[in-house]
């Protein structure tokens, strides 16, 4: 037998008659490449708490002087700061892809009388306003538009 | 046809006895076109008549015969044994407690069930005389597949919160609570949607979608639960809006 | 050492019939309490696997008048016409009563409950739920009866014996499966819903809990079981595991076919006529045993089938209407039926016969009552029409259950002591079992005889020397079944001494269809005999009525309850 789950899990609201063993977790869920799909985008979490932290710690920067803040700027073309960033795309590249793969189903088969558009059109509806939204960025922080 | 023979090894757990649960081995003559359940019923019927476990339709129906299958959630009437190797592990379904040998406690289930409370609500009972209810073939289709579900509780063995939070109301509930939300003929939606945001947790729910996964009718739980939640949202934002009477 | 629990009514077995009963009962008193007691959990009843669809006047083409006729005409005039006649008119109510309580009946385009053609019926009455009616029904009535506190659930429990004192029957002794520990559930009425026997047979349509518990435990309180000679044979069964392919399929449009391709039923005479795919379960069952026995059947692992063929109804109408048919051949079958015919072969599906009731689901013994499969009322007479069953099961669920409220109301309690100590003895019988490990019987080796000696005696076609071979057969495995061997012997969650309880049931069960089989000296209906081909309303207008004494079987008439339905020839 594998690794308890919880042992309450699935524990009814009075004791039983008789004396149970604990439940188990599935003895395949570490081996088991859905699993581990879902554990890592469990993780991903962690990435998007230290970007959360470097947020701060920049809009911190930006109020200590313009010497702090030309250092702060200096420190982004850091070999290490570059593929941590890197490393965040990727996840979010795979949290997006597996967002909206799951996303249709969410939707409810009809509100009042309309339904939503089919599976195909949601899909590509999801990364057009994705990209375009990317791109929009991309446009503002190159100085493309607005500069 | 003869399949040749198959190992297999099976949790037994006789709590006046055991411990804790162990496991016994054996290796039976297979044929070609029998389900992992067939072997169970050989095993029991010629070699060893005190393995317990559940079982009745053989039609993927009743849903009584779920077991875990080299660790994978089954129903074992409707898995082939030819899709296995030479060695098979039975053990009972996961995250349940085991009452003995491949047999789980099930009243954790049942109170879930209950607590969704899966019946048609109206204010006023319709009497006899006023005939059936219309209702369209779309309005059917709302919330039809939610009701094909055959309570195997595959979808509880699978899902990674079930195994961590007792209070999640789990897969089937939740999608069986769905399906009376979505039921033209029912007006309880309010009620069953203060479960899901209060005692049920639904959220809880993050969206691994193994329970969809494993489901052997389709019933595609992991839309229902997300698709309750999305209603459980908008119910709890228009209670500001409409006035609703107090339930 | 004995748990008692104190209720009112306690109703055995948590199908449609059960259900229907334990909410008909609180619905009827509001005081009132109620005790639902089945060897599995409800959902698992086997109602969950009917599939075609439950019938009911539905339209204005159609009439009581002509489902009551279809129906006697159905039962080869055996069925009580009385009977008949509540029926067909309570059945749409029932029906309705089950859409109010969310059941997903299919509807036409305007939002009316569909309606499907069935075997046996004039025209289109059926209501259906795509193609899986029993596992809807079912989960219906017990989702809507969880709203009520009043009816207490003892899931996983095996009603051993009927507890009866001063000639009343007072309660049951239930064991509790889990624990292993003997409950005495005393109560003022006893309903019996455990469904029919169709495991005496090999090959059958029934799951496992089919064990004919409530008519072993109606008859061995001496409470007399009537028409058990007539078993329904469903034509349409998947050889080797006996899986239901409903009727419906066709109703649909499906067609029989033997090996040269042809439409057999409507090339040769077999009394259907125009009806051919349509006509009633019994004549279909033969022609597909005389096809096979002509040499225009399909050779298989499993023995000799005939092919039903879907292959021209197409996909959208099969996915929309058929789904799980189409799911089963494909799992357990191994064909698709959009471009192939699926093998099906006559399988045991249904128990005309069961525990003698009156039209309110009285027995002989007071207090006692029995509903669905398990009883013989009789609207089905000799041959039931596919989906009368399961309305079947609502009609008489539910005056059952008014009628034992109305008993329980009147009655007193019996003498709890003794009934304590009929439990006791249970306890202690259980007990025994339990640690009987030096039995010189094997469990499935009763079983597998068992099996064989039904399936020769008591086929489609029977005969008079083999039906009392078999008699003699069942009569001494019912003395080798004293001595099985029972290898388990812990407390909890023995499953063998359930087995074990169940063989003991099912060889007296068949006892009584074996018995009641070998005196009908006529075929009708379900029941034909090779040595007597013809009815014989002069001699043989009458119920078999079959008492399991302790010195043998002993058997009697009833007489059918005619009315404006005359006897007539049953031609299609």
């Amino acid at each position: 037998m594998s690794r308890a789950a919880h042992p309450d899990a699935m524990s009814p609201a009075e004791p039983g008659r008789t004396r149970t063993a604990p439940p188990q977790k599935p003895a395949s869920w570490p081996s088991h490449p859905r699993m581990r799909v879902y554990t890592l985008f469990g993780w991903t979490g962690v990435l998007y708490l230290l970007i959360g932290f470097g947020l701060l710690e920049t809009a911190w920067s930006l109020g200590q002087g313009e010497v702090v803040w030309d250092a702060k700027l200096a420190s982004f073309s850091h070999p290490a700061y570059v593929a941590f960033h890197l490393l965040c795309l990727v996840s979010v590249v795979f949290v997006a892809v597996r967002f909206f793969r799951l996303f249709p189903k969410s939707q409810p088969a009809r509100i009042g009388p309309a339904k939503p558009p089919p599976r195909p059109v949601i899909l590509a509806g999801l990364y057009a306003v994705w990209l375009g939204v990317t791109a929009l960025f991309v446009a503002i922080l190159s100085g493309a538009i607005f500069s | 046809m003869s399949l040749g023979t198959k190992k297999f090894v099976i949790t037994r757990f006789d709590p006046d006895r055991d411990t804790e649960p162990r496991t016994e081995e054996y290796e039976i003559p297979v044929q070609s076109d029998w389900k992992v359940l067939d072997a169970i019923n050989f095993i029991k019927d010629e070699i060893d008549g005190s393995l317990s476990y559940r079982w009745s339709c053989r039609m993927a129906v009743c849903g009584s015969c779920g077991m875990m299958v080299n660790g994978e959630p089954k129903l074992t009437c409707k898995t082939a044994l030819s899709s296995y190797g030479d060695s098979l592990t039975i053990e009972p379904l996961a995250n349940f407690p085991t009452i003995r040998d491949l047999v789980v406690e099930m009243d954790g289930f049942m109170d879930k069930f209950q607590k969704v409370k899966p019946w048609i609500i109206q204010a006023k009972e319709r009497a006899v005389e006023e005939g059936p209810q219309h209702q369209s073939p779309e309005d059917l289709q709302a919330f039809k597949q939610f009701s094909m579900c055959i309570n195997c509780m595959l979808c509880y063995s699978a899902c990674p919160v079930v195994a961590t939070d007792p209070e999640f109301l789990g897969p089937a509930a939740i999608a069986l609570g769905h399906r009376y939300n979505m039921d033209s003929r029912d007006e309880g939606a309010d009620e069953r949607n203060a479960v899901f945001r209060g005692e049920g947790t639904i959220f809880s729910c993050s969206y691994a979608n193994e329970c969809s996964e494993v489901c052997p009718k389709n019933v595609d739980p992991a839309g229902a639960v997300n698709q309750a939640k999305f209603n459980a949202v908008v119910d709890w934002a228009s209670s500001f809006v409409v006035k609703r009477e107090k339930e | 050492m004995t748990d008692v629990c104190r209720h009112d009514v306690i109703i055995v077995g948590g199908g449609a019939a059960g259900l229907r009963a334990a909410i008909a009962a609180v619905e009827a008193d509001p005081e009132i309490s109620v005790a639902l007691v089945s060897k599995v959990y409800p959902m698992r009843s086997h109602t969950v696997s009917a599939e075609g669809g439950a019938a009911a006047v539905a339209r204005d083409e159609d009439s009581l008048e002509m489902h009551g006729y279809d129906t006697v005409k159905g039962s080869d005039f055996l069925g009580d016409q009385n009977v008949i006649e509540y029926f067909v008119e309570e059945a749409p109510k029932e029906l309705t009563r089950l859409e109010h309580w969310g059941c997903p009946w299919s509807r036409n385009e305007d939002g009316s409950v569909a309606t499907r053609a069935f075997g046996g019926m004039t025209t289109k009455r059926t209501w259906y739920a795509t193609d899986k009616v029993g596992f809807h029904m079912l989960h219906t009535l017990f989702q809507h009866s969880m709203r009520f506190d009043r009816i207490v659930r003892y899931d996983e429990h095996f009603v051993t014996r009927l507890l009866v004192d001063d000639g009343n029957v007072r309660g049951v002794s239930a064991l509790d499966i889990r624990s292993g520990e003997v409950r005495a559930i005393l109560g003022r009425s006893v309903i019996l819903a455990t469904g029919g026997a169709g495991k005496i047979f090999p090959f059958t349509t029934n799951g496992m809990i089919k064990t004919g518990d409530g008519m072993a435990l109606a008859a061995a309180a001496g409470v007399p079981l009537k028409d058990m000679e007539f078993v329904q044979y469903h034509p349409t069964g998947l050889p080797g595991t006996g899986i239901l392919i409903t009727e419906a399929s066709r109703g649909e449009g499906g067609l029989l076919k033997n090996s040269e391709g042809d439409r057999f039923l409507v090339t040769y005479d077999y009394g259907v006529g125009k009806k051919a795919e349509l006509g009633p379960r019994d004549m279909i069952s033969r022609a597909v045993v005389q096809e096979i026995e002509a040499g225009r059947g399909i050779s298989g692992p499993y023995g000799e089938f005939v092919h039903l063929d879907l292959t021209h109804i197409g996909r959208e109408k099969l996915e929309a209407r058929l789904p799980f048919v189409l799911e089963l051949a494909r799992t357990y079958a191994g064909v698709d039926p959009l471009t192939e015919p699926i093998p099906i072969r006559p399988v045991v599906h249904y128990m005309m016969g069961g525990v003698d009731t009156d039209i309110d689901g009285a027995t002989s013994l007071p207090g006692l009552y029995a509903a669905g499969e398990t009883a013989c009322a009789s609207l089905n007479g000799a041959n039931r029409l596919g989906s009368n069953s399961l309305t079947e099961c609502l009609v008489f669920g539910a005056r059952a259950a008014q009628h034992a409220v109305l008993y329980s109301r009147g009655s007193s309690e019996g003498n709890e002591s003794a009934l304590l100590a009929q439990a006791e003895a249970e306890a202690a019988r259980v007990s025994a079992l339990r640690r009987h490990k030096k039995g010189s019987e094997k469990i499935s080796t009763i079983r597998r005889e068992l099996n064989t000696t039904m399936e020769e005696g008591c086929g489609v076609y029977r005969e008079q020397a083999s039906m009392l071979a078999t008699v003699q057969t069942v009569a001494s495995l019912q003395d080798r079944a004293s001595d099985l061997r029972v290898s388990d012997d812990s407390m909890v969650f023995n499953t063998e001494v359930i087995a074990a309880l169940e063989m003991k049931n099912m060889v007296d069960v068949a006892q009584a269809v074996s018995v009641s089989a070998a005196a009908r000296l006529e075929s009708r209906g379900a029941h034909t005999c090779r040595d007597f081909s013809s009815r014989d309303d002069e001699n043989f207008m009458h119920h078999t009525l079959c008492y399991l004494e302790a010195g043998g079987p002993r058997l009697d008439k009833k007489s059918v309850h005619l009315g404006h339905w005359e006897p007539e020839e049953r031609k299609y």
